[in-house]
């Protein structure tokens, strides 16, 4: 690119393993932990160094859990504890991990729960915020909420049918009970439970042209970053507490955007922080995102890095959650690599 | 399953010998006169790929539903395929506008590349405009790579699939 961007990615360290394309990376939000997911039907976890400070962190390898899945493991889930692992798989089943106690954070994982019901490939599972509620789609079109026990119990509270398609991500705002979900329909919806009744879809969001693949909610909540084959990434606002509208559409993906995230960053100027999408064109692209004093958006690219899973597609993309480290990167690809990054002001 | 034939007869069209720019009367749908040059040149393992080379891929890949090759129910043909860089363009035809194949037959077609070229090429397909009366469905669903993923897990289809790969030369 001929423009001079403000920042850099530099990469970390690389995490080879997966004998087949990885599809998810999730950081682990209160450990020195993060995982990915494959074809290859594993779920490998890496522990690092302190990574605060600028100082550089070092990942090794420490478990691969084999989860007995019998297709792809499409996407995990951290818990808030950090302490239970969910995966989503082709074979229609979320699983539910848990690490034996020992002294030295080394016990084994051990499949804690199954959760069946979807009658076809799981592609998202996400944790509320709270830890209580588990959402799962699938390409059955349906959406499930799950209220999470004691003892890795858990119970159906709803079966959401409002998709005419397979429903790609699911994703909870960060602080209230809401669920998002993104579709193979093009469109987004938004859930929330009746006290009196039954979760309900309280909103449709319209606008992409081609599937949603990945949904991402600001860190205050007030934002939703959606993904699209559509090669955008748009923004919604929230307008009043039950209304959201589109303000912003990002273009410059050359082909299908399938994973979005959004950090808080480290931007010196007042900011909503820093999202980051990738996809087919094999592109990490960060923007900027802030408030104009007329409230409209304002998304400033401050980098870009091309070929960063060489010539693969790129299907996820994380910021670390931890403090102090919200400069940290990780990305998946059909390379079957888990790839560390650190975002930087060009000095 | 029962099946249903959703041609019962095809129109059958003659295979061309080669399309190996060998000679010049093979050459009619050369776009670019530069790739003939390439040809001359096939030392280098990052050898540029065009698009004879992979029709030449496709064109043997038996249909699902008659005792006859892509090509010879003109299917794919080489005008169909277009590389612009590392993309793969092949745009097919199925033989009627109802065809319940087209879907199979796009897998077939897309896990014959998948398997034959090198990883760098991103393969793009689509019907042949106005061909099919659900031409939008087939083609979001052929380009969906989750969904692909996903079919390639089914084993009843991956059967469908390696008998109209089996002679694939």
């Amino acid at each position: 690119m001929d423009i001079e961007l403000s920042h850099r990615i530099d990469a970390i360290q690389e995490l080879p393993g997966h004998q087949d394309r990885a599809w998810n990376v999730a950081w682990n939000p209160t450990k020195a932990l993060i995982s990915s997911c494959s074809a290859d039907k594993t779920v490998r976890m890496y522990s690092y160094t302190d990574a605060s400070n600028s100082s550089t962190p070092t990942f090794s390898h420490i478990a691969t859990i084999p989860t007995g899945h019998t297709k792809t493991v499409r996407s995990i889930a951290w818990a808030p504890s950090g302490k239970t692992l969910a995966t989503a798989s082709f074979d229609a089943n979320i699983g539910i991990w848990e690490q034996e106690e020992s002294d030295e954070n080394n016990g084994e994982w051990e499949c804690a729960s199954l959760l069946e019901g979807h009658e076809t490939e799981c592609k998202s599972v996400a944790y509320s915020s709270s830890g209580t509620l588990l959402a799962s789609c699938s390409r059955d079109k349906t959406v499930w909420i799950w209220e999470v026990h004691p003892d890795a119990d858990f119970e159906c509270l709803g079966v959401l049918m409002e998709h005419t398609q397979d429903v790609k991500c699911v994703a909870w705002h960060p602080e209230e009970e809401i669920l998002a979900s993104a579709s193979y329909d093009d469109t987004i919806k938004m859930y929330i439970d009746d006290p009196s009744d039954d979760w309900f879809c309280f909103l449709t969001l319209t606008g992409h042209s081609s599937t949603v693949w990945s949904l991402a909610w600001a860190p205050k909540g007030s934002y939703l970053a959606s993904a699209s084959d559509d090669k955008t990434v748009r923004i919604w606002r929230r307008i009043a507490e039950h209304k959201w509208e589109c303000t912003l559409v990002i273009e410059g993906n050359e082909r299908s955007v399938y994973s979005v995230t959004w950090g808080v960053g480290k931007s010196s100027s007042p900011s909503l922080g820093w999202l980051a999408a990738v996809g087919s064109d094999g592109v990490v692209r960060i923007w900027d995102i802030s408030e104009n004093e007329d409230s409209t958006l304002q998304q400033k690219l401050i980098a870009r890095l091309p070929e960063a899973h060489g010539v693969h597609d790129i299907n996820s993309v994380a910021w670390c959650p931890r403090r102090g480290m919200e400069d940290l990167l990780a990305t998946t690809g059909d390379d079957g690599a888990t790839r560390i990054w650190r975002v930087q002001p060009v000095s | 399953m029962a099946v249903e034939v959703f041609n019962p007869n095809p129109v059958i069209f003659a295979p061309v010998k080669s399309t190996k720019p060998s000679s010049k009367a093979d050459n009619i749908w050369v776009l670019d006169p530069l790739d003939i040059q390439d040809e001359a040149e096939e030392v280098d393992s990052e050898e540029p790929i065009d698009e004879h080379e992979i029709f030449d891929l496709i064109r043997s890949i038996a249909d699902p539903e008659h005792p006859n090759t892509l090509e010879e129910l003109r299917v794919v043909s080489a005008p169909q395929v277009k590389i612009i860089g590392n993309r793969v363009h092949v745009e097919f035809t199925p033989t009627v506008p109802h065809c319940g194949m087209s879907i199979l037959i796009g897998l077939s077609i897309r896990v014959r590349l998948l398997r034959a070229l090198p990883s760098r090429f991103k393969i793009d397909l689509t019907l042949k405009p106005g061909s099919h009366q659900s031409e939008l469905a087939v083609n979001k669903q052929l380009n969906d790579k989750e969904r692909v993923a996903a079919a390639l897990e089914n084993p009843a289809l991956v059967q469908a699939l390696e008998q109209s790969l089996a002679n694939a030369s």
